[in-house]
């Protein structure tokens, strides 16, 4: 909208102002270029090399494959479950709500992502050809049958009902057979594995912040287990409490160095998870 | 006469440290993810010479009142010798034990395991140094049959 007060303004000046004709030398210059067959040229503008918009038309191209590719295999089962094939090893019932990708599906590995939710997973198959990865570790089947939750922090639960399954993280590694349990966390991995039927008091002291004489005085035999665990999981200064009452609750053989075992010596720690499993 | 107590209570003593028996465990225990499904593993202790075993196992079970019994097979463990597996091999309904027996040249060993449909009941477990009997075998079916009755 022009202003009608700056118009007449500008009008004013207009007519006030005198007409000026060109120099005469100005208008042969122009008549004589003319003649020359001279065009005008036009002023220089910037042009982008073809090869630019060729590179950047690779790049999209490219970026659009990796987003695809990113959201390729996620499934999502919303409010119904759904059971996937795990080549030719087993199954996995995902429960509603669940979020879950296949990583990998080949012959020797098969592997799947949960972001959140709940796996049931039955596989018949030798063992470390399936992993279930989540925030706070990886579920390693070692020939079984589990329940594997979590949440998008990585917070959950593995419940074993066939066999057993380790579960890793940073180097900490959970051992739970069938009928037991052990709950994950997202910045310190795997907790310390119980049985289902262990007492209150056991759960809640290695659950929680933990508290390592109710945990040995709650203990029964089968719950050598968890103590096994926390045997690697407390000061130098409580192992030896730790050992002694597993061996009070399962006699030992000779063959289990005591010294070794307070010394978290590898072989020696196997040798008495090999031996306590029989209590299991 | 002295010495010959002495001579007695050494040998008893070394025969009990070296007594022929079974140890029974949840599959876990055999290391073996072929026994993963299992209904338990047992192993052999005071055997010296795993080729000097022999192994039978039985199943004995109660359906509807009826008295059943039956010839299990027995999986050696490739790789951990002397660890065995017995896989369930009988119906689900009843109630039933597994009887098993061992031979290790002149020495016997014996156990009866209840079984439930979470596996094996280690509370109940019986060990002799010789077979079962039959008596003991009916014995278990019965104490079975009372905790497995519906409350």
């Amino acid at each position: 909208m022009t202003d009608p007060a700056a118009e007449r303004f500008a009008q004013s000046m207009l007519a006030e102002l005198p007409l000026v004709e060109a120099p005469e030398s100005v208008w042969r210059g122009i008549e004589a270029r003319l003649d020359a067959g001279e065009r005008p040229r036009p002023a220089p503008v910037f042009r982008w090399p073809r090869w630019a918009f060729a590179i950047a038309a690779i790049f999209a191209i490219v970026a659009a494959i990796f987003w695809r590719a990113s959201q390729r295999g996620w499934i999502d089962t919303g409010h119904s479950s759904q059971t996937i094939a795990i080549g030719q090893i087993g199954t996995v019932t995902i429960a509603p709500g669940t979020r879950l990708r296949v990583v990998a599906d080949r012959p020797e590995e098969h592997r799947l992502a949960l972001q959140h939710g709940e796996i049931h997973a039955r596989i018949t198959a030798p063992p470390r050809l399936f992993f279930v990865d989540t925030a706070s570790g990886t579920a390693i089947d070692l020939g079984c049958e589990y329940t594997l939750t979590a949440d998008d922090r990585g917070a959950g639960e593995l419940h074993v009902t066939r066999g057993w399954v380790a579960f890793v993280w940073q180097g900490r590694e959970s051992l739970t057979p069938a009928g037991a349990m052990v709950r994950t966390r997202p910045v310190s991995g795997p907790g310390i594995p119980y049985f289902e039927d262990a007492s209150s008091e056991l759960k809640r002291a290695v659950d929680g912040r933990l508290d390592v004489n109710a945990a040995l005085g709650a203990a029964r035999p089968r719950d050598t287990l968890t103590l096994w665990h926390l045997l690697q999981r407390v000061s130098d200064t409580d192992r030896a409490p730790v050992y002694d009452r597993i061996a009070t609750l399962a006699p030992l053989p000779a063959s289990i160095d005591r010294e070794k075992v307070l010394r978290l010596d590898p072989e020696a720690l196997k040798l008495l998870k090999e031996e306590l499993a029989w209590t299991w | 006469m002295m010495r010959s107590i002495l001579a007695f209570l050494a040998f008893a003593a070394f025969a009990n440290a070296q007594a022929f028996s079974f140890r029974i465990g949840a599959p876990v225990a055999s290391q073996d993810f072929q026994f993963k499904s299992a209904a338990f593993v047992f192993r052999t202790e005071g055997c010296a010479g795993v080729e000097k075993l022999k192994i039978t196992a039985a199943a004995v079970g109660r359906v509807n009142g009826e008295r059943r019994s039956m010839d299990l097979h027995v999986a050696a463990s490739s790789s951990h010798p002397g660890v065995f597996a017995v896989a369930q091999q009988w119906p689900q309904e009843g109630n039933w034990v597994v009887s098993l027996k061992g031979e290790c040249g002149d020495k016997i060993a014996g156990a009866i395991v209840p079984l439930n449909r979470q596996g094996f009941i280690r509370e109940s477990a019986k060990f002799f140094s010789r077979a079962a009997k039959d008596s003991e075998i009916d014995a278990a079916l019965k104490d079975l049959a009372k905790k497995e009755e519906p409350k």
